[in-house]
Parts: structure tokens; C-alpha cells; sequence
């Protein structure tokens, strides 16, 4: 592990297994470790277990081990496959690149933009987590095709960049840098300013103490959060499925969902082109590990308060507008579509007023209740998602990064899995692996599976984001409460919890975002008789009722963002 | 907390063993709830229902076949029930009610539910002319106006060119590139290629699923359907009993209800075509229409020759 000398005589030079007091805490420790291995084992292991069976024998779904691997290699051989896995591999890293150039300015200025304002953006840019990405592709859709919105409106349409890889790579990156964004910018906070208060006393030039302090500061939590927005763009499906079938451009994703959703269904090939995913994903992971070696920086101090100095008057100005570009593109532009359409009575009637409608929201407040039942079971899902994530992730966290168990690795690398398997190949797996008559109890045919697949889903955010937050905060903090003879219980509860709670609250608010609208699993896990509002929205589009299916997104995103703004607001008045 | 999940479970699972009969439905969803919602309260019988589009209910299925659950599934496409059929996951029962359907949308475990027919569609207001035959389509006055459901995500679609190419030969399959150097796109399944149409990106939809277009139109969109006087196709939807069923019986009746008059008049209902050519259709039905028919079995053999060749016709 290599350190950075910040700061002449506070340089770092923390060891890296640091001694102990080992005789009082033991029992805590092994309970600790226990429970977040049999959490991830659980939650994650058996629904993945259950996909490299199925991709092995692919007649375990009716409890036969036979034939195995007569699946396996002969979907390998396809020849379209080479040219769909170098487009998810181009694909994901284009996006991982455009978020990063996005988030990071961002992020470092989040801590300039003044307190008020700065939690604002942070509420705004949690919108896009509520914003589902195929409907933020439909959005775009109705925006900038041919006779779309802003051809109505303006006169020209965007016909052309619509279908184009940049626009597929810039849809994707508007939807998930604030992953990046949030990451980068809690670490900002947390490392303050003073260092780059010091780069500045000795005549370091604002350019170069960006690149040579801040940048490399922020490299763990932009490395950690760029394997995510790398592993969910190669697991996405929905935007790839809309926007890249009209220029033919073919994703192993778009392979495996033809696999699981046309005639002849074949889940074990699913299952098989799940696995190629999740050595993609395992390869990512290897690099990440790699490099956050290399760049690894602890920081002795942290300084959590805000920092005083103000911009000057132009440069303030100037961040603010940088935000609101941002926010008007990745934001504003796919809200406004969807409003737009929530409003219209006819996709045919276009923008005239005799289209305008309220009658796509009364519909859903009045008839039958279903619509606010499906918003409910959502929200209270997500909440539970949150909080069983979130308790989940807090001790994982603590057990990868300050326990240094062993098979830490393998633990963390389970713990990035659900985000790199596709939505579809999960819910099959869940399946395989909760509908067993040999389980006395099962969390399946009930609404509980939700939440185990909403756990599963969303169990990567915290882990990573709270154990990223974890490595920024000097081990001496922690040592400090071991001598005073606290044992690892209250050292989390009462030192690690303080700290990482912007992280952990973060995780939760985008855990929570998330499963407001994950569309997949739900589709094929919701008992039957629940809904959701994703099946819910699902259903009115498969029924043709693309405006009524955008009102009640348009609904759900507002019920959700009341729920977050409501959150954001109590963490500002503590 | 997980005292309260343990409650829930258990009180789940014993829901569960009473007797309530599970469908997997395909949509629409509005028919799929009155005809379960119908069957409750002629029988006393409660209905779990779990509606999705026909994929993901198969997909569902073959997941759960370790443990099964449903006990009647409706499909939207035919050959998935060929498909189970020849696996020998099917139970075989003939309703009553089945009489007045025509014999070639029945078999000894599967019958027709209803039926869709494939169209033209155009939007009213695209200012081009009302095209009459699938082949118009092709013709420089289309040109970049016209969208298909992909036939290797449209069971439908699919039924329809295996209609055509059966039907008119090499004829049809140069359409098909013409169609293609004519700018035609296949944006996706039925919605995909319906709703760029609507919403005036493009003009004309090639092989629109009628009843979701006059559902449209019903609603005041401004969509037409044609059906072209060489002929369409049929893309029935099956409804069927799963062997592994643990309620055969009340599957039974409820078949039998889906063919009841009542049944039938709530699928007449949603513009689908009823399988019973006794009851009528809110639409054109089965006398009006010049229907080309397909050999399905014989199709869905031959589903993967004819989506191959489909794709090197249209360059797709």
C-alpha cells in the first residue's frame, strides 16, 4: 500500500493490520463476521448458486442434475456473441468514462455550492434513481423524434443523434453518474478542504492541485463507484433493448432477456450468458481491486464540518449554472417529457391544448385503488430494502475493511455480483432457489420475495459505498475507542456509525430510489394479485395505455421524491 | 420484526393450500381480471392471477417446474402451447363449451380463447394515403414511415410472415426486402412498432395486432386498420391445464367459463376475436375476413428456419 505525503508532518504511515486488543472481543468478532457471510450467502449466494447450476444442468429447474453442460458450450459458440460482448465491454466503459467526467467536477464543487443549495442538488440528482431507464429512453424518445416534443415545439427534431451510440452512452451516463457524483462528493466533504488549503500556501496552482490533491483523494471512492455504473451498464436492459435495436447494436443482455421472453424460452441459456456476465464482472472487480491498491490513501484527519470560505461572486454563479445544466439535461428534459405525456389524452394528439388531460391521473386516484395500493406496497418495499441493506451493508463494510478477515475478497466480490446478473437471470435464480417443496418456509408466492430480491439487488450500493467512506477514515479513530475499551459493537455503533453516516444515508436513500421503480424481478416475482408500480406501469404499456402508464410514473416519482425530501430534510435538522 | 415476517409467511403459505385456483395470464390485463373476477363470483372460487405478457408467464413456468404452481395458463401465442403440448406438460380436456369452435383452434389439450388478427395501421393524420395491401408498403410514398413488430420478439409477427411466405412464396419474401431497402424498422414487439405510429415518428405499422389498434381507436387515437383483401393471418390465443395441476377440476370449470357465453362476450369485449364463431365479434370477425391458414404445428417447427431467413431478407 503506497500513501500519499499530504501534509509534512502528519504524514500517513498506518500499518496495514494494526494491532489490538484481542482477548475482549472475539465472540463479537466471529458474530459479526458470521452475519454478514450468512447475509450475503443468503441473500446473494443462493439465487447465484442457483444461476451456475442452472447454467450447468439445464434440467435443474425440474430437480434433475442430467446433462450436463450440453448447454453450456454450445451457446458460447454462437458467432453473433464475440461482437454483442465487445459492445457491452465498449459500451459500460464509455459510460463509466462520461459519468466520471460529469460526477467528478461536481462533486468537488458540492462543497462550494453553500449548504442550502448543496443539499438541494443532492435531493435533485437522486431523481434520476427514481426515473426507471426505460422510461427515461421513452421519455427521450418522445422528445427528440420525429414529430416529437421538441420538433412541436421548436421545429427541428433529433432524429439522427437519437439512435446513435453517443446518444445510447449519454442516456445511460445522464441516468448514473449521480452514483459517481454521490461517491466522490461525500469524500470531498470528508477530506475538507485543508489540504487543498496547504497545495495553495505553498503556491500550487488551482489546476494542479485539483489533479495532484483532490483527484487522487478521490480515486478509491471514483474506482469503487466506477465498477458499479461499470457492471450495471453491462447489465442494464432496458435502454440498450430501445434505443440500440434501431441501429442494431446487440448487447449480451439484450441476448439473454430474447432468451428468457421469446418461444422457445430457454432459461439454462439465460443462465450460461448470465455466467459470461459474471466473469465480465469478475475481471472489472480484479481490476478495480488492482488499482485501488495502487492508488489506496488514508487520510489522518478528516474534517467532516463544512467549509466557510465562499466563491467569489462570478465563479458562484458560474458552479450554479453548471449544475443546472446538468440538471436540465439529465433531469428536467426526461421529467418534462414524462409530464407532458402523464397530461396528454392521445399519443396522437400531440402537443395541442384540446389534448390536455387530467384524466391519466384521476384514472389512477379513482377507480379501483389499485394504483395507490401498488404505490404503497412499492414504497414500503423500499423502505424495508433500505433498512435491511442498509444494516446489512454497515457490517460488511466493517468486517471487509477494518476486520481483514480471510476470504475478504471473495466476500466483497459476492457482495458486487447482483448488480452484474441481470434483473431477468436473478429472478430465475430466485425462483430455482425459493421454490423448493424442501424448504419448510419460503419467502416465495409472497410479497416477501420482493424484498429478498430488492435486497439482493441493492446490496452492492451500501456495501460499497459505506466501506468506501470506511478506508477515508484514519484507523486511529477507531483504535482510539479500542483503548478506551470499547468493544467492535459500539465501536460501530457509536464511531463508525457517526462518520459514515452521510455514506450510509447516501446508500439508503438510493437503495430506497431504486426499488421504488425496479422493474424486472418484480414483473417476474410479484405473487399473484400484488403489484407494483413498475408491473403496474408495465401492464398499462403492454396494454397499449403508454399515457396512463406515464402518469403513474410520473405518481410513484413524485410519492418517492416527497419520501426522499422528507428524509433529506430530517438529516438537515440534526 | 422477523417474528412479524415468520406470521406473514406462515399465513401466506396456509392461503395458499386452500382452494383457490392460480392462472398465469398474458394480457390484456382488463381481461384477464374480469374473467377471473367473472369465475369468482360464479363459483365461489377465489382466482390468484399473475398477468404478464406471454413470455415471462412461460418463463415463470419453466422456472417454477421443480415446485409447480399454476394450474391454467393463457398465452398470447400459440405455439407456446405446442410447445408444452409436445413436452407432455399438458392436460388433456375437452369443455363442453369448445363445440362452436372452429376445429382448427382446438386440440385435445389446448383451445383458442380468442383470437387476434394481423393489420395494417396507419395514423390519420401523417397526410399519406391510405395504403390497402401489405405490399403498397413498399412503395417510395413510404418510404422511412413504416415500422414492424420483430418477429423474433412477436410471436404474431412471426405467424404473419410464416402466413404470407406459406401463402405467396418467394413473392413474399422480396416484399420483405423491398420493405427493408424502403427504410422499414423493427423497433421491437407489438407496442414498439405500434407506438412510434401514434405518436407520428413514423406513419404506418406492418402487421399491427388488431384488437390492441381499435383499442386505440376506441379510445380516440388517430389510428385506421386495414385488413388486406390477399389475406391476414390469425394469431390465436391459447388457454390450457397443466398436467402438474392440483386443482384439475376447477381448472376445468374454468375453461369451461372462458368458453361460456359470458366468457366469450367479455373476450368479444376487449376487440379480441372470440374463439366461438357463435358469439359475435365488436369487430370484423371470422365472415369478414379473408383469413390465410396456417399450419401451426408445421410453423412452429419451422419457427428458427423462418426468423433466420426473415433477418437475411431484411438485413435486420
Amino acid at each position: 500500500m503506497s500513501t500519499l505525503p499530504l501534509d509534512a508532518d502528519k504524514a500517513v504511515a498506518a500499518p496495514a493490520v494494526t494491532a489490538r486488543p484481542p482477548s475482549l472481543t472475539g465472540p463479537i468478532r466471529i458474530g459479526l463476521a458470521l452475519f454478514s457471510t450468512i447475509a450475503l450467502i443468503v441473500i446473494v449466494g443462493f439465487p447465484v448458486l442457483a444461476i451456475v447450476l442452472y447454467a450447468i444442468f439445464p434440467n435443474i429447474n425440474e430437480g434433475s442434475f442430467t446433462a450436463p453442460f450440453s448447454e453450456f458450450f454450445p451457446n458460447f459458440a454462437r458467432p453473433d456473441l464475440i461482437g454483442a460482448t465487445i459492445n457491452s465491454i465498449v459500451m459500460a466503459s464509455s459510460v463509466v468514462a462520461v459519468s466520471a467526467v460529469i460526477a467528478v467536477p461536481m462533486a468537488f464543487l458540492r462543497s462550494r455550492v453553500g449548504v442550502v443549495a448543496g443539499r438541494i442538488w443532492d435531493a435533485a440528482f437522486l431523481i434520476p434513481f427514481l426515473v426507471p431507464p426505460y422510461i427515461g429512453a421513452l421519455a427521450g424518445m418522445m422528445l427528440l423524434q420525429r414529430n416529437g416534443y421538441v420538433e412541436r415545439i421548436l421545429g427541428f427534431n433529433l432524429d439522427g443523434f437519437l439512435y446513435s451510440f453517443a446518444d445510447l452512452v449519454a442516456v445511460m451516463a445522464l441516468n448514473l453518474f449521480p452514483l459517481m457524483y454521490f461517491a466522490t462528493s461525500r469524500v470531498f466533504a470528508m477530506i475538507g478542504r485543508r489540504y487543498g488549503d496547504v497545495a495553495k500556501v505553498f503556491g500550487a496552482s488551482f489546476g494542479r492541485a485539483f489533479f495532484r490533491i483532490y483527484v487522487p483523494l478521490c480515486l478509491p471512492a471514483l474506482l469503487s463507484s466506477g465498477l458499479l455504473v461499470f457492471v450495471l451498464t453491462i447489465e442494464e436492459f432496458g435502454t440498450p433493448a430501445i434505443l440500440g435495436t434501431r441501429f442494431g447494436f446487440e448487447v449480451i443482455v439484450t441476448a439473454i432477456h430474447d432468451k428468457v421472453s421469446d418461444w422457445p424460452i430457454d432459461l439454462a441459456g439465460a443462465s450460461t450468458l448470465s455466467f459470461l456476465l459474471i466473469v465480465i464482472a469478475f475481471f472489472a472487480f480484479i481490476a478495480h481491486e488492482r488499482m485501488s491498491k495502487r492508488v489506496a490513501v488514508e487520510v489522518e484527519t478528516a474534517s467532516l464540518g463544512q467549509s466557510s470560505d465562499k466563491l467569489p461572486p462570478v465563479l458562484a454563479v458560474l458552479t450554479q449554472a453548471a449544475f443546472g445544466v446538468v440538471f436540465f439535461l439529465a433531469i428536467f428534459l426526461p421529467v418534462a417529457s414524462i409530464i407532458i405525456a402523464a397530461f396528454t389524452a392521445r399519443l396522437s394528439g400531440g402537443l395541442a391544448l384540446e389534448n390536455f388531460t387530467f384524466a391519466n391521473i384521476a384514472h389512477l386516484v379513482d377507480t379501483d385503488g389499485a394504483a395507490i395500493r401498488a404505490i404503497g406496497t412499492s414504497l414500503s418495499l423500499a423502505i424495508g430494502a433500505a433498512v435491511v441493506t442498509g444494516i446489512i451493508g454497515l457490517v460488511t463494510a466493517f468486517v471487509l475493511v477494518r476486520m481483514k478477515i480471510r476470504g475478504a475478497g471473495a466476500l466483497d466480490f459476492l457482495a458486487l455480483l447482483p448488480n452484474s446478473v441481470p434483473g431477468m437471470a436473478v429472478a430465475v435464480g430466485l425462483i430455482l432457489a425459493w421454490n423448493q417443496a424442501f424448504w419448510p418456509v419460503t419467502p416465495y408466492n409472497t410479497v416477501l420475495i420482493l424484498l429478498v430480491a430488492y435486497s439482493c439487488l441493492m446490496l452492492p450500493y451500501p456495501i460499497r459505498m459505506i466501506s468506501t467512506a470506511l478506508k477515508q477514515i484514519p484507523k486511529s479513530v477507531d483504535e482510539a475507542a479500542y483503548i478506551s475499551g470499547a468493544n467492535e459493537l459500539s465501536v460501530i455503533w457509536r464511531v463508525v456509525l457517526p462518520i459514515v453516516a452521510p455514506s450510509a444515508l447516501a446508500a439508503g436513500f438510493i437503495v430506497f430510489a431504486i426499488s421504488t421503480r425496479e422493474l424486472v424481478t418484480s414483473i417476474m416475482l410479484a405473487p399473484p394479485g400484488v403489484e407494483t408500480v413498475s408491473t403496474y406501469v408495465f401492464n398499462q404499456f403492454d396494454q397499449g395505455s403508454v399515457n396512463s402508464g406515464m402518469a403513474m410514473s410520473l405518481l410513484a416519482i413524485a410519492a418517492s421524491a416527497i419520501v426522499i425530501a422528507v428524509g433529506q430534510g430530517a438529516q438537515g435538522r440534526k | 420484526m422477523l417474528m412479524a415476517a415468520a406470521a406473514v409467511l406462515i399465513g401466506a403459505t396456509a392461503a395458499q393450500a386452500a382452494d383457490t385456483l392460480v392462472v398465469y395470464s398474458a394480457g390484456p390485463k382488463p381481461l384477464s381480471g374480469a374473467l377471473a373476477e367473472g369465475f369468482t363470483k360464479q363459483t365461489g372460487v377465489k382466482v390468484d392471477l399473475f398477468q404478464s405478457t406471454s413470455g415471462k408467464v412461460m418463463a415463470r413456468y419453466e422456472a417454477e417446474k421443480a415446485n409447480p404452481q399454476v394450474d391454467v395458463i393463457i398465452s398470447a401465442a400459440w405455439g407456446h402451447a405446442i410447445n408444452l403440448d409436445a413436452d407432455g406438460d399438458l392436460l388433456a380436456y375437452t369443455s363442453p363449451n369448445a363445440a362452436k369452435v372452429p376445429g382448427w383452434l382446438k386440440t385435445d389439450t389446448y383451445v383458442a380463447q380468442g383470437a387476434a388478427a394481423l393489420a395494417i395501421a396507419y395514423n390519420t393524420t401523417a397526410g399519406i394515403k391510405p395504403p390497402a395491401e401489405w405490399s403498397d408498403l413498399t412503395k417510395p410514398e413510404y418510404k422511412d414511415l413504416v415500422t414492424m413488430p420483430d418477429p423474433s420478439k412477436s410471436g404474431s409477427a412471426l405467424t404473419l410472415v410464416q402466413g404470407l411466405t406459406a401463402q405467396y412464396g418467394d413473392k413474399a419474401w422480396n416484399m420483405f426486402a423491398d420493405l427493408n431497402a424502403n427504410g422499414m424498422i423493427l423497433p421491437g414487439a407489438n407496442n414498439a412498432a405500434l407506438n412510434p405510429v401514434l405518436q407520428g415518428a413514423k406513419a404506418v405499422v406492418f402487421g399491427a395486432v388488431n384488437y390492441i389498434v381499435l383499442g386505440q381507436k376506441a379510445k380516440g387515437e388517430k389510428i385506421e386498420v386495414v385488413f388486406p383483401a390477399s389475406g391476414t393471418v390469425l394469431a390465436p390465443r391459447p388457454i390450457m391445464i397443466t398436467k402438474s395441476s392440483q386443482h384439475a377440476d376447477l381448472a376445468k370449470k374454468f375453461v369451461d367459463y372462458v368458453l361460456s357465453e359470458e366468457g366469450q362476450k367479455l373476450v368479444a369485449g376487449r376487440l379480441i376475436l372470440p374463439a366461438r364463431t357463435d358469439i359475435k365479434a365488436l369487430r370484423p370477425g371470422f365472415d369478414e375476413l379473408k383469413i390465410i391458414e396456417v399450419d401451426y404445428v408445421q410453423a412452429a417447427k419451422d419457427a428458427e428456419a423462418t426468423r433466420a431467413r426473415f433477418k437475411a431478407n431484411t438485413g435486420s
